[in-house]
């Protein structure tokens, strides 16, 4: 017989109430954006108002007629209009002197496409909630269509792998780091393989939303769309850390700091070779990916260990 | 304009309500793969139960087990545990196939 | 007249419409600059500035985002204005579609300018007509003075329990938006009192933190066309609120504008001009000198696009001998003028008599008097049975 832990893991405390969403919900088997709005409930709780999207999380955030898939007040909107409907809600709370959490809930293409000009707007009037952006890398509740936070090489619907092309040939855009660039109280990026470090990082969003704008950036693999088994989206985001391809780093108004450090990062290829969609590629795509990863970490890490100069 | 039958909602617009209609959707039915917990093995550390995205691992009390209601089946519990003490065994190998709790 | 006399001021139809919000105490602004609106976000912002209106100021990054900014303020409870333009009342329609299906009471004040397609930077009602099918109340004013009284009995208008959808006041851009005239500014606290049938009523739908109501569901089969059949119905019943709130406006401010439609010398008139916007203005004096000269004309002044005022427009043109629509747009599709058009469907209850179609006074061409003349004299002939062209395109017929 096993010997028994006594307690269970710290991160149960943060916990502070139910999950309001309904045991079935529609997300696909193994999808981590179902652990992150089931744990986002639990933390922040059921005061909170939810803006979503189409996206993956529509068909459950969404209600079907008068019924809904779980409990909590949500507003729903197009894809061009999630952060300035968010910010109305804010807006009219704050008139009325109502501290209420609001969090816009998209993907991607929202985020970084679509709906990328009101969140710009939002976080530079700073505008006072949180935006949470699910990075799937692409279009998925649409089937898989590239977006532009898409890697390099990455295979889809309309980047496929065929004689005339092999897959994307442009580098994904790095919109935390566009966020964080618009000195925003608190910007942040997360994973589930990190879920206290996540969490930590929601709680953290809570308070900093007094201040302003918060967003916080959370890599979120698709099983279906990627092509990774339904038991391997944790350990997909966990190889995304180790290799420095997602770094966990924060954002207090333009001042960064990594929240996690990998003391030796593993070759993108440990990461690549668990997923199909980078099956095609050749060694010097591989060796470019890399290069992206090593230079993209390698300016984090900068923008970390920056001291304003005594004198210019 | 002769209108036969009854709004089946209150509201002008469309808002939905879960004090009306919470909606539940049959998702243990979409298991092809069972996760089976080896009470002894299980040191109780609650990994499962928080990589579960449906957040269906039932806390009984020194160990966890999955509510067959709504695990999809999906593995994350078995692949994550640190001790290997939950197998993925397919649903045919059960009596009760397809079983909920 | 139920309240005091108002301060007079000389005033751009653009701060006539900032003024109107401002009475009406909304709890969020939102605010794009877009020629010919862009003084109506400048004299709000100085409003809140000196402090005399207390409201969330919101300076947008583009339309888009002012009608969703307001229509969520709305339906977390709160009162809101915003204004565009053409180009900006397109940037934003998605959200206006959206405002309009979720029945968000926002107020709207629209400056007229030239859409789609040529770039115009002038006056024309192509980018109203260009919202027809958007489901919002569609309301056109004449002057200045009717811009700030229709941006207060707006609001009225949307926020009534039985209506709940979306009102746009809509203004000639550079004839209205413009042009400075006197202006009677009601008391803040009358305006408030007029308003004030808003607050006993019901409280609408809202979201509330707890509470598990979501906004924007997604719908569905018979749910769906239930929810369609009840926008419909709150259209119908936007005619006669339109008429009752005009009525009641002119019992307390002394100022009424017929509601729907006005009609003006048409009781015993033979031929009937209708216009709309401040083309009305100058109709109504070429109407006084052909009745000088004996002639039967009357004028009916459109106030209401959406909905059409069928049953108003029905009666007042009923027994006419020929009536001449002047458009300040144009349908494509059906190569007339789009109130044209629409009036046209009305023929089985009106009576087939001649109908004709003017356009005119696009990007800025004056709807001027000799045209105006010209439309009374063709109407006239074809009431006496001549031969006439339906459909006159004024300025390329000189």
């Amino acid at each position: 017989m096993t010997q028994k832990k006594k307690k269970l893991p710290r991160v149960f405390e943060y916990f502070r109430d139910e999950d309001q969403f309904a045991g079935g919900v529609a997300f696909c088997a193994g999808c981590p954006l179902e652990l992150t709005l089931r744990i986002l409930s639990k933390v922040l709780g059921r005061e909170t108002i939810i803006v979503g999207t189409p996206s993956c999380s529509a068909p459950v955030l969404y209600g079907q007629n008068i019924g809904t898939w779980h409990r909590l007040p949500y507003y729903s909107c197009l894809m061009t209009g999630v952060a300035s409907s968010a910010t109305g809600l804010v807006r009219y709370y704050r008139k009325i002197g109502k501290d209420v959490t609001v969090v816009c809930f998209t993907g991607d293409g929202c985020a970084a496409d679509v709906g990328f000009q009101p969140l710009s707007g939002a976080a530079e009037r700073n505008e006072n909630f949180i935006y949470i952006c699910y990075d799937n890398e692409g279009y998925m509740n649409t089937g898989v269509q590239r977006s532009s936070t898409t890697p390099f090489g990455a295979s889809t619907t309309t980047t496929p792998v065929g004689v005339a092309r092999r897959g994307k040939e442009m580098s994904a855009k790095n919109l935390p780091l566009i966020m964080a660039m618009h000195r925003v109280p608190y910007v942040a990026t997360a994973t589930m393989s990190h879920l206290e470090d996540f969490i930590k990082k929601l709680l953290k969003a809570k308070e900093k939303k007094y201040e302003g704008f918060v967003y916080i950036h959370v890599f979120s693999p698709c099983p279906v769309g990627w092509g990774i088994e339904s038991d391997s989206a944790i350990q997909v985001c966990r190889m995304a850390v180790r290799t420095n391809y997602f770094p966990l780093w924060e954002a207090e108004r333009g001042r960064f700091h990594l929240t996690h450090t990998v003391a030796t990062p593993r070759p993108v290829t440990e990461y690549t070779k668990l997923i199909r969609k980078f099956r095609h590629l050749s060694e010097e795509e591989l060796a470019r990916l890399q290069e992206e990863v090593n230079s993209n970490f390698a300016f984090l890490h900068h923008l970390a260990e920056f001291e304003t100069p005594k004198a210019c | 304009m002769v209108i036969r039958r009854k709004f089946s909602s209150k509201y002008e617009a469309g808002w939905s309500d879960a004090d009306e209609l919470l909606l539940c959707l049959d998702t243990g039915s979409w298991r092809t793969k069972r996760p089976v917990v080896d009470k002894e093995e299980c040191n109780y550390c609650g990994l499962c139960a928080l990589y579960c995205p449906p957040q269906c691992m039932l806390n009984l009390e020194d160990y966890f087990a999955p509510n067959l209601d709504f695990c999809k089946g999906c593995g994350i519990c078995a692949k994550e545990c640190p001790r290997g003490a939950i197998a993925m065994v397919p649903e045919g190998e059960f009596a009760d196939e397809g079983a909920k709790r | 007249m139920k309240v005091r006399k108002g301060e007079i001021k000389v005033i751009t139809g653009n701060a006539a419409a900032a003024y109107g919000a401002m009475l009406c105490r909304p709890d969020v602004v939102a605010s794009y600059p877009v020629t010919p609106q862009t003084e109506v976000g400048e004299q709000l912002s100085r409003f809140h500035a000196d402090g005399i209106l207390d409201a969330e100021m919101v300076e947008v990054e583009g339309e888009s985002s002012s009608m969703n900014i307001t229509a969520a303020a709305t339906l977390a409870g709160g009162r809101a204005f915003t204004a565009t333009s053409s180009w900006g009342l397109m940037f934003m329609y998605d959200a206006m579609l959206q405002a309009a299906g979720f029945r968000a009471p926002v107020v709207m004040a629209n400056a007229n300018r030239e859409t789609p397609g040529i770039l115009a930077v002038s006056c024309g009602q192509q980018d109203m007509v260009s919202t027809r099918d958007s489901g919002w109340v569609l309301i056109v004013v004449e002057n200045c003075q009717e811009i700030l009284d229709s941006v207060i009995m707006a609001f009225r208008l949307a926020e009534d329990i039985e209506i709940q959808l979306p009102v746009m006041v809509n203004y000639d851009g550079f004839y209205l938006s413009y042009l400075a005239e006197a202006v009677e500014i009601p008391a803040r606290e009358d305006v408030d009192q007029f308003l004030a049938p808003l607050k006993l009523q019901p409280e609408r739908t809202k979201l509330v933190p707890g509470k598990p109501l979501g906004c924007g569901t997604h719908g569905i089969l018979v749910e769906f066309m239930e929810l369609r059949y009840k926008h419909c119905a709150a259209l119908e019943r936007a005619k006669q609120k339109l008429d009752e709130i005009d009525k009641e406006f002119g019992e307390f401010f002394g100022r009424s504008y017929g509601g729907q439609i006005e009609e003006y010398r048409t009781e015993d008139a033979e031929i009937v001009v209708l216009a709309s916007g401040s083309a009305a203005g100058t109709a109504r004096m070429v109407i006084d000198t052909k009745r000088a000269e004996g002639l039967k004309v009357g004028l009916i002044k459109l106030r209401v696009f959406r909905p059409f005022p069928r049953e108003r427009l029905t009666q007042a043109l009923k027994g006419k001998k020929a009536v001449g629509v002047i458009d300040r747009s144009v349908c494509f599709g059906w190569n007339c003028g789009p109130i044209y058009m629409e009036l046209r469907a009305l023929s089985p209850d009106i009576g087939f008599v001649p109908m004709m179609s003017f356009i005119d006074g696009l990007a800025n061409m004056d709807i001027s008097i000799p045209h105006i003349e010209r439309v009374i004299d063709e109407v006239y002939a074809a009431s006496q049975g001549k031969s006439y062209q339906e459909v006159t395109w004024i300025p390329l017929e000189e």
